[in-house]
């Protein structure tokens, strides 16, 4: 499936246009790259969860040489596919939401999260589902994340109230911690089994 | 002001390095540097090298007793920094090397970011404060024809080399380049008449500024705005003859400069034959003679001008001084 046999040599991935192709640089479906886009209000976290994903720490005090705003991290998965993560943060201030578009184009996963403690983050979290639905790739693989889990205490929006939006909108949805490293390895494991061009290999 | 406080942090930079407790730093500078004369000349892995001795270098100086936490001062020489990296955009020709500077405005913009994270909150800087800045540095470095430029990139670029981070970061730089298109006083918070009454200030302030000579690319491609109406009234005789003479630098391509060369050659052959024809009239004629030579001796100063022969804008002005030699 996907880009195969014209280009051996995947490592150069030649031929291939990131800004069309879904899943892109793959030249073998053993080996997929993945843009991912992260969308939410800003202060929900989400460049805590790359972070953490990434490192696999919440130490900000560790060496980032470029940036946090863009990563890449290569999973495993059982059947020895590997998919590496190509992760655009974008800005999550209002102001900005005009410029989102440039951000998800060619996206093959958009994960949107929410601050489980800021009903105002949920709302927000829902614009962007319906954006995507409107302007985003069709066949998009969208994850709702409800995160800082750990502030449990301060709840304000109920679990079964992510559970239900992500359902009714053909979403995959999981509560994470980007401090206690709760669910986030998870999360992009089943985003990986749910992509189209490695779950089919 | 600006120049000023910015040396002052070099030097002081240069003074830090003489403490005696940068030793380790000296030394490390030092064998990099010896490290280099042993290898033969590799533009490509001696970039490398050098840019990942950077890198390294940049983080243990971060980490230097002496360096820790950044001041304001530092934080606005990173702006600044950041702005000439994408100053040095238009420069370059081909996309790869115009891409670089963008990519290199973010690296400066991230290790700030970065610092700022370490020094104070510890909250690692993402997108959220990233893109503000970008924006910012956008607005204060206005890069030189900075939509081209991106629209070069986006179309010649190869595009397997426009991915992953470089695609990023192009993106980010579009998406600042729209941000500043559509701006208004919405995206900025601030109220409509606000809004309105800076911006009137601001195009009065670049009114002021143009008609200061400013050692800008283009006021130093052609003569300065002060002559611009005369210009365009001989324009209107020669526009057909001399199609450059309203060209701007970044219009030209590659393929007028034959055009152009073979302009030049006809106006330095008209302008000799003139030359003669004035000087072998039997009647001395000269204020005729004078402003000729005006021309001749003092090509720069504008208020000569309103008597000059005026070239094309691209054989430069430095050529008037080669036509007296020629003749």
């Amino acid at each position: 499936m996907g880009c195969s046999s014209s280009l051996p040599d995947r490592t150069t991935s030649g031929r291939l246009d990131s800004l069309n192709s879904q899943v892109v640089g793959a030249t073998e479906s053993k080996n997929a790259r993945v843009k991912l886009v992260l969308l939410g209000d800003s202060g929900v976290g989400k460049s805590c969860i790359v972070l953490r994903f990434v490192r696999g720490q919440f130490d900000p005090n560790s060496k980032v040489t470029v940036g946090a705003s863009f990563l890449s991290q290569t999973i495993a998965l059982h059947d020895s596919t590997t998919v590496k993560f190509e992760i655009w943060d974008t800005a999550g201030q209002e102001r900005y939401a005009a410029l989102a578009p440039l951000y998800y184009r060619g996206a093959a996963v958009a994960v949107v999260v929410y601050d489980i403690t800021s009903p105002e983050s949920f709302d927000k979290a829902q614009y962007w589902v319906k954006e995507l639905q409107k302007h985003g790739n069709p066949d998009i693989v969208m994850a709702l994340v409800g995160n800082k889990a750990d502030l449990h205490e301060n709840r304000k929006v109920p679990v079964q109230d992510g559970v239900d939006y992500a359902e009714k909108n053909g979403m995959f949805f999981i509560e994470t911690s980007a401090k206690t490293a709760d669910n986030i390895n998870e999360l992009f494991e089943e985003i990986a089994k749910r992509l189209p061009q490695v779950s089919s290999s | 002001m600006e120049v000023s406080s910015n040396s002052l942090t070099f030097y002081d930079f240069l003074d830090r390095m003489r403490h005696p407790a940068s030793l380790d730093l000296v030394r490390s500078i030092k064998s990099f540097i010896v490290s280099f004369s042993f290898c033969t000349a590799n533009s490509e892995s001696d970039s490398k090298k050098l840019q990942d001795f950077l890198l390294t270098m940049e983080s243990s100086i971060r980490d230097h007793p002496l360096w820790a936490g950044a001041t304001e001062e530092e934080i606005d020489c990173a702006v600044e920094f950041a702005q000439k990296e994408l100053q040095k955009m238009n420069a370059f020709k081909a996309p790869r090397e115009k891409l670089l500077c963008i990519l290199n405005c973010c690296r400066v913009i991230n290790n700030l970011l970065l610092n700022v994270a370490m020094s104070s909150d510890n909250v690692p800087a993402g997108a959220d404060d990233f893109l503000p800045i970008l924006i910012y540095v956008t607005i204060k470095a206005n890069p030189p024809q900075l939509h081209s430029n991106l629209k070069f990139i986006q179309l010649y670029r190869r595009q397997s080399k426009l991915i992953s981070e470089a695609a990023y970061y192009f993106t980010n730089l579009m998406s600042a380049k729209s941000f500043i298109i559509d701006l208004d006083a919405k995206s900025l918070s601030i109220n409509e008449s606000e809004f309105q009454e800076k911006m009137i200030q601001a195009r009065l302030d670049k009114q002021e500024k143009c008609i200061e000579p400013c050692p800008k690319l283009e006021d130093m491609a052609g003569p300065g705005p002060s002559t611009r109406r005369h210009e365009m009234e001989i324009n209107m005789v020669v526009e057909e003859d001399y199609p450059f003479m309203r060209a701007d630098p970044g219009e030209l391509t590659v393929a007028d400069v034959e055009k152009l060369l073979n302009l030049y050659k006809e106006v330095v052959t008209k302008y000799s034959r003139l030359r003669r024809a004035v000087k072998s009239l039997p009647l001395a004629k000269e204020p005729a003679l004078h402003f000729l030579e005006a021309q001749d001796t003092l090509p720069r100063q504008p208020r000569q001008q309103e008597a000059q022969l005026i070239l094309p804008q691209q054989p430069k002005q430095q050529d008037a001084s080669d036509i007296t030699e020629a003749k």
